[in-house]
Order: C-alpha cells, then structure tokens, then sequence
C-alpha cells in the first residue's frame, strides 16, 4: 500500500472517487481546481483547504450537507466514531497536510510532472477501478433506487426531490392562444412596437416580438392516508411533497374526507408530518374514495379542472363508497378534460370493484413503490 | 493577499465571516472562478459582495437579475437614438453616414456584465438573485463566466482586462444548470450563529446597548428554531435592534406585549404573526432570561 504523502494525487483522485460514489459531480475540472487550490494554499494552513475543496466539489445544498461527512470520513476516518469502511480505497492514517506538503514539494518544483496531465492519468485508472466494482451490483445508486418506500432513509428524499424536479420538467407544456413578448418570436407586437418607435422619431428601430404562451400543466395530488395505506401514506406524502415546490402541485389528502395540506407541504419543517396527521384525525374510519373526489371536483379546485390538468391519485383503490359511484366522479372528472392517473403500491393494478368499473376512464395505472418505478412512470 | 488577510479586511469592511467563507473567497480569487452563493433570504449573500467591494476598495458593478432579463438590459445594448440623431445630421449636412461609425464603441451603452468586463480597474461583479433569469439568460451568463469575455457582433469579442471578482447569488427559487453551476465555486450561506451574529449587529449597530444587542439576538436565534413560514434572516435581526434602539430600549421588556408592535420587523407573514401570541412570545424571553441568569 503506497503512503499518502509518496502519491499525492491518487490520494486527491481517490478523495474525488469517493465524492463521485456518493453522488458529488467531480469531474477532471474539478480534480485541476483542487490541485491548483491545494497548490495554492499556504502549507500551514493547509486546514482550510476544507473549505477550498468544498466550494469546488459542492454543486448544491443536497452536496454541500453530505460533506462534513465525506471529508471526515476520507481524511480523518479515525475521528468518525463507529462507521464502518465502505470502499475499499477509504484508507486510515490520511494525512492531509503531508500531502499538500508533498503536492506542493513535486509540483511547485521546475520540471515536475504537471498536475493536470497527471490528474488526467489518475482519473482514468480510478475509473476504470472503479467500474469493475459497479458493474459487479451492489453499487450504491442501484440499491438506493431499488430499495422499498418503506425502507427509505432520510438521505433518500434528495435524490426523489432531483426525481420530481426532473419529471416536473418532463410535464408537457401546453401551447395556448394567448401570447406573450419574447425576443425571438415569430409575431411582431405591433403596439409595442409603436410604442418604443416613439422614441427614435417614430422609426420602428427596435421591434418587439411575441410568442404563443405555454403553460405547465396543472397538478393535482391526492394521497390516500386510509388505514389500508397506513404504510405507504407517509411515503406517497413524501413523494406528493417533493413535487409542490417544482411542479406547483397542489395536493390533498383523503379517506373519508379530503383535506388540502399544500400549504403544510410548502414548508421545510420537521412538523409537517404532525400537521398533516391533525388535518385528517378528524376523518372517520373507511375509505370513501369516490365522495373525496366529488368533494375534490365540485369544491376545493371547482372551475380549475381543464385540458390542462393532471389528476395523480395515490391509493390502493379500497372503496367503501357503492362501487358504481367512483366511475361516475371520474367520468366527471374527464368530461372537463382532466387526465386521472392512479398510483398504486401493489405490484399489479387494484382490482376492486370500484376500480375495475372505472377502469376506462383512468388513463394510467402505475405501480409506485421504489424510486425506480417513479423513474420509469411514463409521465407526461 | 492571503485568506486571513481578506478575512480582516472583509471584517474592517463591516462584513463579519467564518474562516470558510473567507477561504472559498480567497479561492474565488486565486482560481479566477465566480462564486456562487445560495441560501435563504436575508442570510447576507448580497451584503458580502458589497463588503468585498469595500474590503478590496474595487468598484462594485451590481446586476439585478429579473425575469425576462435579456441581453440588452445586462450586457450591451447600441443606443439607437443616437445613432438615428447621426444619421439625421450627416443627411442635414448632405453627407452619407457611414455604417462603421454608427456600429463603434461611442454607440455602444454598457449594462453592467460590459461594464465589468472593459473597466480599466479591477471590480466585484455582482450577479443577483440569477435563479430569477430565464434559462437562455443563463446560457449566455456562460461565456462571461467561463471565458471572461462578451462577444459583440459587429464589434468582436472584448475581453476582460482584469477578471472581476464575480459573485452570484441566488434563493433557490429555480433550479439553476448544472453547467452554470460547473463554472462556479459554491458556498452555501447559513444563517449565523450566535457568536457571529452578535459580532456582525456589534459592527453595524455600534450605537445600541450592549445588553440589549445580546438579549435580541438570542431572542432571534431562538424565533428561528420555531417553525415559522419566513425565518428572519440577518437584515430582520439588524432592523428590529435599530427599532429597539430608537425606541430607547436598554433591554428587552419583560411584557411580551410590549415587544408585540416592534416584531414586524422580523415576522413578515400573517401567519407567523399569529403564531408568536404574545404568550409563546412570553416563553420565549423566559428563554433569554434564563440564559442571561447562567451566563451571569
């Protein structure tokens, strides 16, 4: 095993390897930078090269918090209490300002090999040792993107929270008839126009343009918090939770009744949970599913429903409504132009009663009980 | 200039930071690379970049990100009044304008990311709020940040003549691109802790009592634990001091009541203002006393 301080850069390369296997996007770029940082900094205060290297390694806040730990872990694994060794390069007794030291003794010299070339050749091989262990399963991405709702661990909402922002983008904008100014559009804006000409004597020297509209569909979720879904409510909550802030969905929460509980969504607070649980202690037992979505159409979002709207619901499809009744809110709910799709935890779609009359009026059934199978949700 | 150094001019500047920030700062410098600052609002993200102006006596050249941002307001923009007026002369004069003339530096308006590109001295640019720009915006933002250069089409490329020290800074309403991201160092700007918010009021605020500076203080940093909708940030915590201070307030007053018409300094939803009754405002400054009672 070679020492720290005699391989410099394959201590920062395999620093970076870490970074990456814990999601961090640290590229060749950012390998440079770290060098040059580290090349940079004076030797006795190599300690704030913490902070150096953070600010180049860290794309985002989701980044910015698993840090302290990574750092931790990869330089100084004899200050983490109780952790256990995860990769095999994760190496004790890392010195950091030996190899600073060493980096900058090999480096700053004349005539030394130059860090960007040999970071290049480093990277390459880390890589490359690196796939093997990938290709081998077990890599830590699959197993976090397999792995049940009801497994989840707190450090998984952020990769469903990137999920949502990436479907929220997926949602197919509609085209409308209004237009909007937009400085490559394809219709001149007559009145504006005239309107700028003013100040250069009446010569349209600068014309304004406008563009068709378009505007993301609507959203709306409604979670199941019945006593059938009581081990997936929270999690579908989650899920409705991460998609409030980049889709603007609005979500609701239903069993005998329905509740809106957007508002407690939009907050970042660990109360949320107890919020939405006071909202619905009121509801009685059963599930009435088809009364929660009369009340959803004719109430909470009455003359918003349209072409544009998307209808997710999350349930397992237990009605104690007549089972005719939750076809006939649906068919409402279609006849405004709404697309209904259902999330169910099962692996094959509910097949109540209930459901199986309703059947053709929902666009969708799609299975939700890991992050793969939001991933793969055909949403649009 | 090392980071300590900065870190000193930054506090003698009025801007009080931890070490990191005053590292990555530094870094910023050294590598020629924008920083980008997210937090939540009020945190200081714009106050830092005018600090480093201050701090490195070089002119702050500020862009005020909107939506619908586009060139013409952030980079250049050619004045076509006067260059109609030109046109108009040399017709008066019977002369024929010609096309170069019209199209040189004199009718060229600089917005600030030109501004901060030609200055002849060194400057800090600040990028603000950028998740409020459209994404094409961004896509442009690229090639001044990566390459320190605006390309004019009928001028030619302009390049910097010294690289700005470059700050972005953003509230996360937008998730902004990984490319721009690429090009940045980034930082993120928590709210400060008590001994650095006590400093950063004790620079701003000479003026106010000792006593009360610190009881105020504490008493927002534990408003901030509450499960408020709109936590009050560093700039709320420095307009409720300056509030109890031209009030002539020594302390903070053991009537909740009393402190109920000054907190719309700090609460700025209803909600929240529902929320701290005055009796939770009570427990609250129970809280301070407390404190203060161990610390004595």
């Amino acid at each position: 095993m070679d020492t720290p301080h005699a391989a410099p850069l394959e201590a920062i390369a395999g620093f970076a390897a870490l970074l990456r296997e814990h999601g961090l996007a640290v590229g060749v770029a950012e390998q440079q930078a770290m060098v040059h940082a580290a090349l940079a900094v004076p030797l006795s205060r190599s300690a704030t090269l913490d902070a150096g290297w953070r600010a180049i390694a860290c794309r985002d806040a989701r980044d910015w918090r698993a840090w302290p730990e990574l750092f931790e872990r990869y330089w100084h694994p004899e200050r983490l209490k109780g952790t256990v060794r995860t990769s095999q390069r994760t190496r004790p007794a890392r010195d950091l300002r030996q190899v600073v030291q060493a980096l900058q003794t090999s480096l700053g010299a004349p005539g030394a090999r130059p860090a960007d070339t040999a970071l290049h050749t480093d990277a390459g091989e880390t890589e490359e040792a690196a796939a093997p262990r990938a290709r081998g399963g077990a890599s830590r991405t699959e197993a976090l993107h397999d792995r049940s709702l009801s497994e989840w661990l707190p450090q998984d909402l952020a990769t469903l929270q990137k999920l949502a922002e990436d479907i929220a983008r997926r949602l197919r904008r509609r085209l409308t008839r209004r237009r909007h100014a937009h400085p490559r559009g394809a219709r001149l804006d007559l009145r504006r126009t005239l309107r700028a000409s003013l100040a250069t004597g009446g010569t349209p020297v600068r014309p304004a343009w406008q563009r068709p509209r378009r505007e993301r569909p609507r959203l709306y979720v409604l979670v199941d918090v019945s006593r059938s879904m009581q081990t997936h409510a929270q999690l579908f909550l989650r899920i409705a939770r991460a998609f409030v802030e980049p889709a603007q969905a609005r979500v609701f929460v239903f069993h005998t009744r329905l509740a809106e509980v957007t508002p407690l969504l939009r907050r970042d607070s660990p109360t949320v949970q107890e919020k939405v649980n006071a909202v619905s202690a009121g509801f009685g037992g059963g599930t009435r599913i088809a009364t929660s979505l009369s009340d959803f159409h004719g109430t909470h979002v009455r003359g918003a429903l349209g072409r544009d709207a998307r209808v997710w619901v999350l349930s397992d499809g237990f009605d104690a409504d007549p089972p005719e009744r939750l076809a006939q809110e649906l068919a409402t709910i279609r006849a405004l132009g709404a697309r209904v799709t259902w999330f169910h935890p099962s692996p094959q779609p509910p097949a109540s009663e209930a459901i199986t009359a309703a059947r053709p009026l929902i666009g969708r059934f799609v299975r939700l009980n890991s992050l793969r199978d939001l991933a793969a949700a055909p949403l649009q | 200039m090392t980071d300590a150094e900065l870190r000193e001019r930054l506090q003698q500047a009025g801007y009080v930071c931890d070490e990191a920030l005053a590292t990555t700062l530094w870094l910023a410098g050294e590598l020629e690379r924008p920083l980008l600052l997210e937090g939540d609002a009020g945190v200081g993200k714009t106050a830092l970049a005018l600090g480093l102006a201050r701090a490195t006596g070089r002119r702050l050249v500020r862009l005020q990100c909107h939506e619908g941002i586009d060139l013409a307001q952030a980079a250049y923009e050619w004045n076509y009044g006067r260059q109609l007026l030109a046109i108009r002369v040399s017709e008066a004069d019977g002369a024929r304008a010609a096309e170069a003339d019209l199209f040189a530096r004199d009718y060229l308006l600089e917005r600030p990311l030109l501004q901060a590109i030609a200055s002849e001295q060194p400057c800090v640019l600040l990028i603000d709020e950028v998740d409020r720009a459209d994404e094409a915006f961004e896509a442009f933002l690229l090639e001044v940040l990566a390459d320190w250069q605006i390309t004019v089409p009928e001028l030619g490329t302009l390049a910097a003549r010294h690289v700005p020290m470059a700050v972005l800074t953003s509230n996360g309403t937008r998730e902004l691109s990984d490319a721009l991201r690429r090009r940045c160092l980034y930082h993120w700007l928590d709210y400060p802790t008590l001994a650095r918010e006590l400093a950063i009021v004790r620079a701003t605020l000479p003026q106010a009592e000792s006593a009360l500076v610190e009881q105020a203080v504490s008493f927002v940093q534990r408003l901030r634990r509450e499960d408020l909708g709109k936590t009050p940030g560093v700039a709320e915590t420095l307009d409720w001091i300056r509030a109890l201070h031209r009030m002539k307030m020594r302390a903070l007053p053991d009537d909740p009541h009393a402190l109920v018409a000054t907190l719309g300094c700090l609460l700025k939803t209803r909600e929240d203002r529902f929320q701290m009754a005055p009796e939770r405002l009570g427990q609250l400054l129970e809280g301070r006393r407390a404190g203060v009672a161990e610390k004595g």
